[in-house]
């Protein structure tokens, strides 16, 4: 019982530290004076301002397309692969994790300096900072989405599962993309979540690739940052809140698959 | 079964993302770290420059003194927190691990900003420890290393609490009443049977902190902009923004932290890469449930 005492007490101080400056965000954002002991005026103004501004309802638009767009091909592109390795190739297994392992090691800055300095002068399509930057997203969220594809293939056991349906009668690609697939789709959305909020939270691929030519929702915070600190306390809500849509979603979606199993 | 022909198109979309966007542009930048600015050749100078250069010794210096103590403070919070949901019942388990993924959300700008509230020059930290005489609060200077210092400790904390929470699962009940048979009270039970066990969680963690620390950009460049002496700040500097482009000794530095990273990582390969191959998993076997 000593135990239960102790560990709650230690749950609790760890909990206060943790929301502390969470709240203290929220609170900034709606009082309009913050100059004594506790804060005066409380407004919704900023959120009013926030809302009716159009800059910002686009830049987070962008951030939801240049989100989606590396999610659907980056899933497509694994699943193309991992077809071909378990049905033809399972040698090649360890080289395409080790490939999707990289860009764990060297995440953000390193990866999106190296881009910028490659491609900036290339010729043509190759420079253009939208594709730099979906490119870039594409290999940021590669660990995660192998991670959560090759778990949730081996948890349905793929090879098995293709097996009988081969012996059913159905083609190779038919009982990969019409039985295995289906199968594992939850996983695949999952990981898809997980990959949304990283882009949602990444402010140095889209600064140093997107700069002012892609304007995201991180970028717009930025620029607000020198303006007002109470506008900035909205924003940083409203992203906030969104994040924690998508991933209180891929939470609920964990929860049911693992009921049904 | 090598004679049987493999549908070659299918690999392309990987193939070509994974070769124009990752390993492309990292041999570039390992070649160009080599090169002379503007010309053709095999030299030394960028690496000699960072190595010799006050303000880019200070990069790496402060790079490694922020990441490795944050990182062991983030450890040690996280193994109380995770020793709390262990010992825990249910209700505190659900609420800590909801507020624990809450604010592993919360990083970058956003915390930045929020500590300028608190800690900032006109925080409300500060403002009560000036108005309650608390000369460490109204003093605290959050634009310094160990302000720095104080968010980085923030970020590291939930993150560090979900990935050794589930390493406490393997902690048996009956090694406890083991320990507790012959005599030895709670406190014996974690030094020489707890945290042995927990070991390669722990050192496995804390190399994924560092690397964390390591590259974390957005919340340093937030609160000082380009005035922090960091290794991505130095990097960033040189590719993007209003001096002139260095892309030859930004390389340099970009191997520098790679390699910083790289080596964090694989103290921890032994852990993170040791999963279940797909095709070699005895049948039937599923991936444990945490």
């Amino acid at each position: 019982m000593k135990n239960r005492k102790s560990s709650r007490l230690t749950a609790a101080v760890l909990s206060a530290y943790l929301l502390l400056p969470l709240l203290m965000t929220l609170l900034y954002s709606v009082f309009s004076k913050w100059n004594d002991i506790l804060p005066e005026g409380f407004t919704l103004r900023y959120y009013a301002e926030l809302f009716s501004d159009k800059s910002f309802g686009a830049s987070v638009i962008r951030t939801v397309l240049i989100s989606i767009l590396p999610i659907l091909f980056t899933s497509l592109a694994i699943l193309l692969t991992m077809y071909v390795v378990i049905l033809y190739l399972p040698g090649l297994e360890k080289y395409i994790r080790i490939l999707c392992t990289i860009p764990y090691a060297i995440q953000g800055v390193i990866l999106a300096v190296s881009v910028l300095a490659l491609y900036s002068n290339a010729p043509g399509l190759l420079s253009d900072r939208t594709l730099l930057l979906t490119g870039t997203y594409c290999v940021a969220i590669l660990p995660y989405m192998y991670q959560g594809i090759h778990s949730s293939l081996l948890s349905v056991n793929a090879p098995r599962l293709i097996e009988a349906a081969q012996m059913l009668g159905a083609g190779r690609l038919y009982a990969f993309f019409r039985v295995v697939v289906p199968n594992i789709l939850s996983g695949v959305v999952i990981s898809a979540m997980l990959s949304a909020s990283i882009i949602f939270g990444d402010f140095i691929i889209a600064n140093t690739l997107g700069g002012n030519y892609f304007e995201t929702a991180q970028i717009y915070l930025y620029q607000t940052l020198f303006e007002s600190g109470q506008r900035t306390s909205a924003v940083i809500m409203v992203l906030f809140l969104v994040t924690l849509l998508i991933s209180t979603i891929a939470f609920s979606l964990k929860k049911k698959e693992r009921r049904q199993e | 079964m090598k004679t049987r022909k493999y549908p070659f198109p299918a690999l392309l979309p990987f193939l070509i993302l994974v070769g124009l966007f990752e390993l492309l542009p990292l041999v570039m930048v390992v070649f160009r770290s080599f090169m002379p600015e503007n010309g053709i050749g095999l030299t030394m100078t960028h690496y000699v420059h960072i190595f010799t250069t006050r303000l880019y010794q200070q990069a790496v210096l402060n790079s490694i003194l922020v990441s490795s103590v944050s990182s062991v403070i983030g450890i040690a919070a996280a193994y109380f927190g995770a020793k709390a949901v262990h010992e825990g019942g249910p209700h505190l388990q659900h609420f800590f691990k909801t507020i624990l993924s809450l604010t592993s959300n919360f990083a970058g700008i956003p915390l930045a900003f929020a500590y300028i509230i608190l800690l900032g020059k006109v925080g409300v930290l500060v403002l009560w420890g000036k108005k309650f005489g608390i000369d460490a609060l109204a003093n605290f200077n959050l634009y310094s290393v160990w302000g720095l210092m104080i968010i980085y400790v923030y970020f590291q904390i939930p993150l560090a609490t979900l990935l050794l929470i589930p390493s406490f699962d393997a902690i048996r009940k009956e090694w406890k009443e083991c320990v507790s048979l012959l005599g030895g009270s709670s406190f014996i039970f974690w030094t020489k049977v707890g945290l042995p066990a927990l070991r390669p969680a722990i050192f496995g963690t804390v190399s994924v902190l560092f690397a964390n620390a390591l590259a974390a950009y957005a919340t340093a460049y937030a609160l000082l902009q380009n005035n922090f002496s960091l290794i991505p700040i130095r990097l960033s500097e040189q590719f993007v923004g209003d001096i002139t482009q260095h892309k030859e000794f930004g390389s340099a530095l970009a191997v520098v932290l790679m390699v910083l990273m790289v080596a964090s990582i694989l103290m921890n390969d032994a852990i993170l890469k040791k999963g279940p191959l797909l095709l070699s998993s005895p049948i039937g076997k599923k991936e444990e449930k945490t």
